[in-house]
């Protein structure tokens, strides 16, 4: 008696198991990377002739990177005023990430490095609103001036650094880290 | 010299200053006061104390023959070979139950039943270990370490060998989560077990494929049998990291209703913040814990049913300088001395996190028949939901990085039988053993959704006579694997599809060469199929700072492995020695690609698992010397040498070699304090020297590792201490642990901190550990 209630018990509830299993894992969920970034454009505009706009872009980030549209052709010594443009593609529709850089400015820094022999230098124009002893330089607009013609690369990182932003390149860690080739003439 | 008189003395005169130490109880663990213990060959009479110990002083090496009595109770008789070291426990049950109903309760600790070099941790040493993680507590065995990742992730390793390589069971049901990882600790409440076994080396004949390194057995406490209602309270506390932790079980019969019934329920809380080291916190160290579990048995003459749900949810804090962006960023971490943020102490957890929530439902159901045997049959469920949060940069995204829910069906039906025959003992195992899975990811792709099915069948002989002791042992398992992918352009899923079997055996002997000497010798093999992990992982280990690419044409991890233990046990002396190799097959690891690859974030190595033929081998010692009654010195050194035979090369993350060696003294029982005792420990863990070369240079403006990122830190000593007492207060019996770690403050790394890189390990601490029975 007891012994035929144990077996039905059992069987009623390996029944369950079975059924419970289902077929879940059969239809794949895209993947998302909530912190996706594609691209990365630099757009200068030169001071003396505010029509002549130069861009460069690298695309691909998140996967096999583009180079083929990253040279920025500059004017030998020139002035430019700059802004880095920063976008997700993989969302849908595309997302600004330089605005949500602009929205979390405190923790963001940008550095612009050019390889040496490349006759350029970059200033940082924007500042962020750390309390004292800030504000930091942001990145994401810049002047830029070039020397006498040469080519090379400019290095350009973006540091993410929560809570430790102290106008060095030094602390956190780096959301972006490519390189644009730079032609001087 | 004085040494010299001693040995001398022992010699010519036999030794009569052994101490026997028992406790007496109820079978539902209540302790049994004022007891009788008549000892036959000495006619001495003991009682038991208030607290249900007794001992018996001045006793001679040999055999006695202990019989224990009260009103109302069944007597007991007990044949004890002294010494005998640990505490003896006597159970007693009452004379108003079924004789025939309690003998099905007192089952054998599992692992017992297997002849193969085990090692376990119960009683004092499973109180020491209180509140720590399962991985850290199995550390204090011999052959044993842990992998970790920051002082939060800890994951056991059983000589060289972790993560799918182990298998851990949990009252008997085969843990599954994603332990493919290395920084996916064991989802377990050690708090549910009252005896951990572990298994060295390959066992896989009776636990099913995977288990090339060895086997992990949690089993918890035999369910009262007596009506009423009892339990255990523990709390404990540690200094670092303000650590604390409660834990709570209580179990009854009830008195009335139906008989044979037994109920448990159980449930643990913990929280911890930032972990010190000597120098400085560590940001997001902190973890919680959320356990509970239930657990109800109905057991008749020669039937029985159990259900038993558990739930482990954690949510634990990654140390915030260990996310790094790129190999630059990792070049940098590693050539700080300290991290360059030191907070102050906090509780406070955010992103990088993991959240993790283990279920388990499982039901058991034995039938006994004195022809047949017993048949146990065993159904689970597990799910196991694991969300890591990564740092958000930018996005404010609140999402999970990685989300994974992986859904695993066990079935297992066991037949056990026992035959005494005048030419020996016979005992007979075989069973089934199957399990499907399926998994479900979310967000990032790490590894993809996928369904198995798995099926064993074995067969297991045992063979006693005089000191004689035979197992042979033979298992087919079948494996079956399909992976479900997303070709994202076209938006259509695909999938592939993998099987594998395998036959496998064992051979196990154990001779008694003379009363105090025991040889064991096990000879086995054991197999593992390449988990989804190794065959489809594509994708960015943030955690890891790497980029792993699967290999689909991996093949099936082969393990051939022997081991041989010798126990020695002579007047004061206890010695074990263990000696094994395992040679794998087509052992998997990670293999560094020859570029580096670019991402978003910068540059980062990459790596394909690959297949090498690599050996592990290794000695286990364990000795203790009692001096005198009160003094005693207990020493377990670990030794590994692991080699990859195909590249001629060290393998990474091997275990280094450690020793660790104690002085205990115990205190003469004072007033209401008993067993009371004093440690000091010291414990060496040498430089892993059997490691590949590490160089870094740059290459085209970006940092290029082979080996290893940084070379095995320094070896270290450290300093412990502890003090224990148990207090009889009213009728309960308070056990109370003061102990301290890492007591002068050494600042050290350890090798198999994948976290070694960024900081260092914590420094002291003071834990205070109380159990309260009731």
């Amino acid at each position: 008696m007891t012994m035929k209630r144990i077996l039905s018990v059992l069987g009623f509830l390996s029944v369950f198991f079975l059924v419970s299993c289902n077929k879940e894992e059969q239809s794949v969920a895209p993947t998302i990377d909530n912190e996706a970034l594609t691209t990365a454009t630099l757009q200068l505009t030169n001071k003396a002739n505010p029509t002549e706009v130069v861009t460069a872009t690298v695309d691909g980030l998140n996967g096999t990177v583009d180079f083929s549209k990253d040279t920025l052709r500059l004017k030998a010594n020139a002035s430019y005023s700059g802004v880095i443009l920063l976008l997700d593609k993989t969302s849908s529709p595309v997302a600004d990430v330089s605005a949500e850089i602009k929205e979390r400015q405190n923790i963001h820094l940008f550095v612009y490095t050019p390889a040496s022999g490349l006759n350029m230098a970059v200033t940082i124009t924007d500042k962020d609103t750390n309390p004292a002893p800030g504000p930091y330089p942001v990145g994401l607009t810049y002047d830029v001036r070039t020397g006498a013609a040469s080519t090379g690369k400019l290095h350009v990182v973006l540091r993410h650094q929560p809570n430790t932003k102290d106008g060095t390149a030094t602390p956190g860690s780096s959301d972006l880290d490519t390189n644009f080739d730079v032609v001087i003439q | 010299m004085w040494w010299y008189s001693f040995i001398s003395t022992a010699q010519t005169q036999p030794v009569c200053r052994y101490h026997l130490q028992g406790l007496v109880q109820r079978t539902d663990g209540l302790p049994i006061p004022e007891a009788s213990i008549w000892i036959e060959e000495i006619h001495r009479n003991i009682q038991t104390d208030s607290t249900g110990h007794f001992t018996c002083t001045d006793l001679c090496q040999g055999i006695y023959t202990l019989r224990c009595q009260f009103m109302g109770y069944q007597p007991v008789i007990r044949k004890v070979i002294i010494p005998f070291s640990s505490l003896l426990s006597i159970q007693m049950v009452s004379q108003a139950t079924d004789l025939k109903a309690v003998t099905i309760i007192q089952h054998r600790y599992e692992g017992q039943q297997l002849l193969q070099v085990q090692a376990e941790l119960s009683g004092q040493g499973m109180d020491e270990s209180r509140g720590q993680s399962l991985g850290e507590s199995l550390k204090a065995l011999t052959g044993m370490y842990s992998i970790q990742t920051g002082p939060s992730i800890s994951k056991p390793v059983i000589h060289g060998l972790h993560s799918n390589r182990i298998l851990i069971l949990t009252n008997g049901v085969r843990q599954e989560g994603q332990q493919w990882g290395s920084e996916h600790a064991p989802e377990i409440d050690a708090f549910l077990a009252s005896q951990i076994t572990v298994i060295k080396g390959a066992a896989s004949i009776r636990y099913g494929s995977d288990a090339i390194g060895g086997v992990i057995l949690l089993e918890p406490k035999n369910m009262p049998t007596q009506p009423g209602i009892g339990g255990e309270a523990y709390v404990a506390g540690a200094s670092n990291g303000r650590m604390g932790v409660v834990s709570g079980m209580l179990e009854g019969v009830p008195s009335r209703w139906i008989q044979g019934l037994s109920w448990r329920i159980q449930g643990t809380l913990k929280k911890s913040g930032y972990i010190q080291t000597p120098r400085y916190y560590l940001e997001n160290t902190s973890y919680q814990e959320r356990n509970f579990s239930g657990d109800v048995h109905y057991d008749r003459k020669n039937a029985g049913l159990e259900v038993f749900y558990s739930r482990f949810a954690t949510k634990i804090g990654l140390f915030t300088e260990a996310q790094i962006g790129s190999l630059s960023d990792l070049y940098a971490a590693i050539h700080r001395s300290e991290p360059l943020v030191q907070p102050r102490f906090s509780y406070e957890l955010n992103r990088p996190y993991q959240d993790i929530q283990h279920d388990l439902v499982k039901l058991r159901t034995y039938v006994r028949s004195e022809r047949l045997g017993t048949f146990t049959a065993t159904l689970a469920r597990q799910q196991n939901l694991r969300q890591e949060y990564d740092y958000v940069s930018f996005s404010g995204s609140l999402n999970p990085e990685l989300y994974l829910k992986l859904i695993t069906h066990t079935a297992d039906l066991i037949w056990e039988k026992s035959k005494n025959a005048t030419s020996g003992q016979w005992s007979s195992t075989a069973g089934f053993t199957g399990f499907t899975q399926g998994n479900v990811r979310k967000y990032l792709f790490l590894i993809p959704n996928f369904r198995t099915y798995t099926g064993g069948v074995f067969a297991l002989e045992r063979f006693s006579r005089k000191q004689w002791s035979a197992e042979m042992g033979l298992r087919y398992d079948y494996r079956w694997l399909r992976a479900y992918f997303l070709d994202e352009p076209t938006n259509t899923i695909y999938y592939k599809t993998h099987n594998w079997s395998n036959t496998n055996a064992s051979l196990g002997i154990s001779y008694q060469l003379r009363p105090n000497l025991d040889l064991t010798t096990n000879v086995s093999t054991a197999w593992r199929a390449p988990n989804v992990a190794e065959l489809y992982s594509n994708g960015l280990h943030q955690s890891a700072v790497a980029y792993e690419h699967g290999n689909a044409n991996l093949r099936p991890e082969q393990a051939y492995n022997a081991s041989i233990a010798l126990h020695y046990s002579h007047q004061s002396f206890t010695a074990e020695l263990g000696l094994y190799s395992n040679l794998i097959s087509n052992y998997i690891y990670l293999n560094p690609d020859s570029l580096p690859l670019v991402r978003q974030r910068g540059v980062f190595p990459s790596y394909s698992y690959n297949q090498v033929r690599a050996t592990f081998k290794g000695v286990d010692l364990t000795f203790s010397y009692a001096f005198t009654t009160h003094l005693s010195f207990t020493s377990k050194t670990s030794l590994l040498y692991a080699y990859d035979h195909t590249n001629q090369d060290y393998l990474v993350f091997i275990t280094p070699n450690r020793t660790d060696n104690s002085i205990t003294y115990t205190l003469k029982d004072w007033k209401k304090m008993t067993r009371t005792y004093l440690k000091i420990s010291g414990l060496y863990v040498a430089r892993q020297t059997r490691a590949p070369t590490v160089t870094s240079r740059l290459e085209n403006g970006h940092f290029v590792y082979t080996g290893d990122f940084a070379s095995p830190p320094p070896g270290y000593f450290l300093f412990g201490a502890e003090m224990a007492t148990t207090l009889a207060l009213a009728k309960q019996s308070i056990g109370i642990i003061l102990s301290g770690t890492n007591l002068t403050n050494v600042v050290y790394r350890d090798y198999l901190n994948r976290f070694r890189y960024f900081a260092a390990e914590p420094g002291r601490s003071i834990n205070l550990k109380i159990k309260i029975p009731f």
